[in-house]
């Protein structure tokens, strides 16, 4: 016979697993963050699921990065090579671009980040 | 323990108590709670040099990213392989049949660049500086390089320069070819990285990465959690693997995909293979785990040289247990060492060809 107090406990339960799911599993593989670093700047926060424009100052001009639809990618680049540009929508967790002579990366990031570092 | 029925005072206490286990539960979670992470991210060395620190305050922390700052900006001004340096003015000494005075830093980097090489049997040659300018790479923008013609490719095929051209006795270099012109590229960065984490360690950090582009060493762990390194995708901007690691580990990449320029439909990369005198064939990327930044540096570019053919016995050669290989068909050719320890983060999975 189940009892008042198992009853609660059982309803306690149940309460906790939807923290627990969200905290431990998280979803792995889609972003939710978007990083944006720029040489000798604080690091930029952004997330994914607000459609906006950015204008980042680097070493040698600007950059522009676009956030749309869960998406991010460089649409402007100060320098000649355009590597950045061409790499395209990011949106997995740990995809980077980045304008090397400008000294500006873009990352997206899980909720809870699975990688401390990228090797690339 | 006698059992004794339930009253609603003993209903209570329980509930009571499991909402204490609770609490106890979300407290013990807390303790867990990372301490926090800093992050500097700097343009220097031709790259993006990011440092992660953890498990110290922030004024340490922001000392031992100064102290990283200068030392890479000491190694940009004292070795850069093109710009007035003191690489260039021994590079012209070296080319006028002049002895070279050396530095201490200067003597370490040179007569390791002189081991390795013997020990990648001259695949890692640091010698072939002319070559590197050649192609173009010897500038900040190459994008709309051309092939050079293959007559000067073949003229500087002849002049075969090589680090056992060099006679370094005490702190006097010289070269018995004058086709010898030092660029310290292909391990440098990893060097730079040792020191770095050095300089931290000094600072009573003992848990950091330090990453510049595909050259990382780490030392410590992120508190109970070992560090997480992703790498990769030659062909993409995801992570194709990625590794658990702790303690004091060099992680080194190098790949097609980071100064190159397309021409015609091919492509050419700046990991100039000094036997044909012309970009590597066969590999996208290699990577190397290995305790010291610049031996992993070094041996990264000589096994993308020696291609999916010789890059077993190429690591071997330099004592290195635990690489990788990416062909140009996607196949993963791995070592067993390192396939251990190794998490692939593509689904479907790449083709995997695990050696001994």
């Amino acid at each position: 016979m189940l009892k008042r107090a198992d009853y609660v406990v059982i309803i306690f339960a149940l309460l906790l697993l939807p923290y627990l799911y969200i905290t431990y599993w998280g979803n792995g593989s889609y972003g939710e963050q978007v990083v944006i670093r720029s040489a000798n700047q604080p690091v930029q926060y952004y997330s994914l699921y607000d459609n906006h424009q950015i204008t980042i100052a680097g070493a040698l001009g600007s950059n522009v990065i676009e956030i749309k639809n869960g998406q991010v990618r460089f649409i402007e680049a100060p320098c000649q090579n355009k590597i950045c540009i061409h790499s395209g929508w990011l949106r997995h967790d740990g995809e980077t671009a980045a304008c090397l002579p400008n000294g500006v990366t873009v990352s997206v990031v899980g909720r809870n980040t699975r990688f401390d570092a990228i090797n690339f | 323990m006698k059992f004794v029925p339930h009253t609603i005072t003993e209903n209570r206490s329980l509930v009571m108590r499991f909402i204490l286990l609770c609490c106890a539960l979300f407290m013990l979670n807390g303790c867990e709670q990372q301490q926090p992470i800093y992050q500097q991210q700097m343009l220097t060395l031709g790259t993006l040099v990011d440092i992660t620190i953890y498990g110290v305050d922030e004024k340490t922390a922001q000392a031992g990213i100064k102290d990283v700052e200068t030392l890479m900006a000491g190694l940009h001004h004292n070795w850069h392989a093109w710009q007035p340096s003191k690489l260039t003015e021994i590079n012209r000494k070296l080319a006028a049949g002049e002895s070279a005075t050396l530095d201490a830093e200067g003597e370490f980097l040179i007569s390791k660049g002189i081991e390795l090489s013997q020990r990648s049997n001259t695949l890692f040659n640091p010698a072939i500086g002319k070559l590197i300018t050649l192609w173009g790479f010897h500038s900040d923008d190459w994008s709309s390089n051309q092939p050079p013609a293959s007559s000067d490719i073949q003229a500087l095929l002849k002049q075969k320069p090589q680090m056992s051209d060099l006679v370094l006795v005490g702190n006097q270099l010289r070269s018995s070819n004058s086709g010898v012109e030092l660029d310290l590229g292909a391990y440098a960065k990893g060097y730079a990285v040792d020191i770095a984490i050095e300089a931290l360690r000094k600072r009573g950090i003992n848990n950091a990465i330090v990453n510049a582009g595909g050259n990382l060493r780490l030392i410590g762990s992120k508190g109970k959690r070992p560090w997480r390194i992703g790498v990769r995708d030659p062909r993409g901007t995801g992570v194709i693997a990625s590794l658990e690691t702790r303690d004091d580990e060099a992680v080194i990449t190098s790949g097609d995909y980071e100064r190159y320029f397309d021409y015609q439909g091919q492509r050419y990369h700046h990991l100039i293979d000094p036997r044909s005198a012309a970009p590597a064939r066969g590999a996208l990327s290699v990577t190397v785990v290995a305790n010291n930044g610049m031996l992993a540096d070094a041996a990264s570019t000589a096994l993308f040289i020696a291609g999916p053919e010789q890059w077993r016995e190429t690591a071997r050669a330099l004592g290195i247990e635990a690489a990788m290989l990416i062909d140009d068909q996607g196949v993963v050719h791995i070592t067993q060492a390192l396939m251990q320890r190794i998490h692939f983060e593509k689904d479907p999975p790449p083709r995997i060809n695990v050696v001994d």
